[in-house]
């Protein structure tokens, strides 16, 4: 089997345009959650705070391959020539057979299905719709963009399991390049904010409804008054390349992946089950072939919601124990949801490269139902070798990844 | 420059980000402005909401080549429209 390195990253979320700026924002305590006020209009939408992203330079992608392109695929085509650029890779060298695009989502351009249905239904009249609308709705939208954008000739998949979706991309990117597929392949995950993808949450009564008039305040992961989940949106694309290719031109190499595992619950569609979260961990650990104390940091999926944190901490302890630290991003950029794998890894790379551990934001009186883990409230100076990244999923999916430095 | 003309020019502007210096009506719509096939179904779309018609199946779609083409198209249209 081959082995498969992390040589570049990048992102678009809303702490900014940028891997850079996205560790500004965290590093200064921000959080990028607002009222979002638009939103009011629609009856029965209990939560009205989101973390929006700003799309910036849209127009320097030439409108023959932006027109396909919704919000979520130009998040993904910046985010992953930040990546290619991180990795120095030029765009010219990636257009070949040896590379591949796999980028995930929740449902694909919420925003353009939207406004699909909005044309179509109610007149039931299909001849206002244009050529592009299919290309800015499907789930593959942002894999198949990137794809065309970079002329990538490789595997061309988009990973569709909601929340887990990024990581289930790097999962299967690794997969692809440890059988000798491929030589690199982008990596990660693309969401879009709409009010109708904070709706598929809201009517569960899984949203953060309580903090409408102070959005900075949550989402609260493994706080005592957290109530639910903030939806935000972006891309994080990660450059996974084969081990020995990596080496021949030179390259950085943030980490090399060794673990990766994903399983159902087949318990519950929407409910968090630890022993699922435990499975999927162990499973990572032992493909990664380490051991709990080899461990240094977990970058938890924790959302805010009121159970899922609790099933989080519950597997975390069982399989590591109370002394790694864990923490969770949502707070600063909210649920990216498809993207949070991706995004959130990012940071945690970051993070290993810097030497540190960054607090969960919002974590300011810890639930009692979440105690039992090493939380990270305070900035930490540590040096961080081993990172597990848990992503989890409504459809009862669990992902998480294992990495080490190099 | 009459105000169909002008408003053909609009929707050139707005769908396909074109410069109006570059819509003269001897352009052609493939070569010279850089249309696609793709395009062609985005530009009835938006024909048929600007000046509220349906050109989708009309025959005469298929042989214009060149934007005085659409100006005489429409202009052809609006006046059979108010016959």
């Amino acid at each position: 089997m081959k082995r498969v390195v992390i040589t570049g990253i990048g992102c678009i979320s809303a702490l900014g345009n940028g891997v850079d700026e996205l560790i500004d924002g965290i590093e200064q305590g921000r959080s990028a959650v607002k009222r979002m006020d638009d939103w009011a209009k629609y009856n029965g939408l209990q939560s009205i705070v989101g973390a929006p992203a700003v799309l910036k330079n849209t127009k320097d992608i030439p409108r023959k391959k932006r027109r396909s392109m919704g919000r979520m695929s130009i998040m993904a085509v910046q985010a992953a020539q930040e990546a290619l650029e991180d990795a120095g890779i030029n765009n010219d060298d990636v257009s070949n057979d040896r590379c591949g695009s796999i980028i995930g989502s929740t449902m694909g351009g919420a925003e353009a299905l939207n406004e699909t249905f909005e044309t179509m239904l109610p007149d039931h009249d299909l001849s206002q719709l244009t050529s592009m609308k299919f290309f800015q709705c499907v789930s593959h939208t942002a894999s198949m963009n990137v794809a065309q954008y970079f002329g990538l000739k490789g595997a061309v998949m988009a990973t569709s399991a909601a929340c887990a979706s990024s990581l289930q991309a790097l999962g299967a990117g690794t997969d692809l390049i440890r059988l000798g597929k491929q030589d690199i392949v982008l990596c990660g995950g693309s969401e879009e904010l709409h009010p109708t993808v904070t709706g598929s949450f809201d009517i569960l009564f899984a949203t953060s409804t309580h903090f409408n008039d102070k959005p900075k305040d949550t989402p609260r992961p493994f706080d005592k008054s957290r109530d639910g989940i903030v939806c935000g949106e972006g891309s994080g694309i990660i450059v996974l390349e084969e081990y020995e290719h990596a080496l021949a031109r030179g390259a950085k190499i943030y980490a090399e992946v060794l673990g990766y595992n994903t399983c159902g619950s087949g318990a519950h569609v929407s409910q968090s089950n630890k022993e699922a979260m435990v499975q999927c961990l162990s499973a990572a650990l032992a493909e990664a072939k380490l051991s709990k104390e080899d461990v240094d940091y977990v970058s938890a999926h924790a959302t805010a919601t009121i159970q899922g944190d609790i099933a989080e901490v519950e597997a975390i302890r069982e399989v590591f124990g109370e002394k790694v630290p864990v923490n969770s991003f949502k707070g600063y950029i909210g649920h990216t949801l498809g993207a949070s794998g991706s995004i959130e890894l990012i940071a945690a790379l970051k993070m290993m490269e810097k030497g540190v551990i960054y607090p969960t934001l919002n974590l300011d009186e810890l639930a009692d139902d979440c105690k039992g883990v090493m939380h990270v409230k305070e900035l930490i100076d540590k040096q961080i070798n081993v990172i597990v990244k848990n992503c989890f999923a409504f459809g009862g999916i669990n992902a998480s990844l294992v990495c080490r430095r190099i | 420059m009459n105000e169909i003309e002008q408003m053909v020019n609009d929707v050139f502007i707005d769908s396909f980000e074109l410069d109006i210096d570059e819509l003269k009506p001897e352009a052609t719509i493939f070569e010279d402005l850089g249309l696609d096939s793709l395009d062609i179904v985005d530009l009835v779309v938006a024909l048929q909401k600007k000046f509220a018609v349906q050109i989708r199946n009309d025959d005469r779609v298929r042989s214009i080549r060149t934007l005085g083409d659409i100006y005489s198209f429409i202009t052809a249209l609006k006046s059979e429209m108010a016959d």
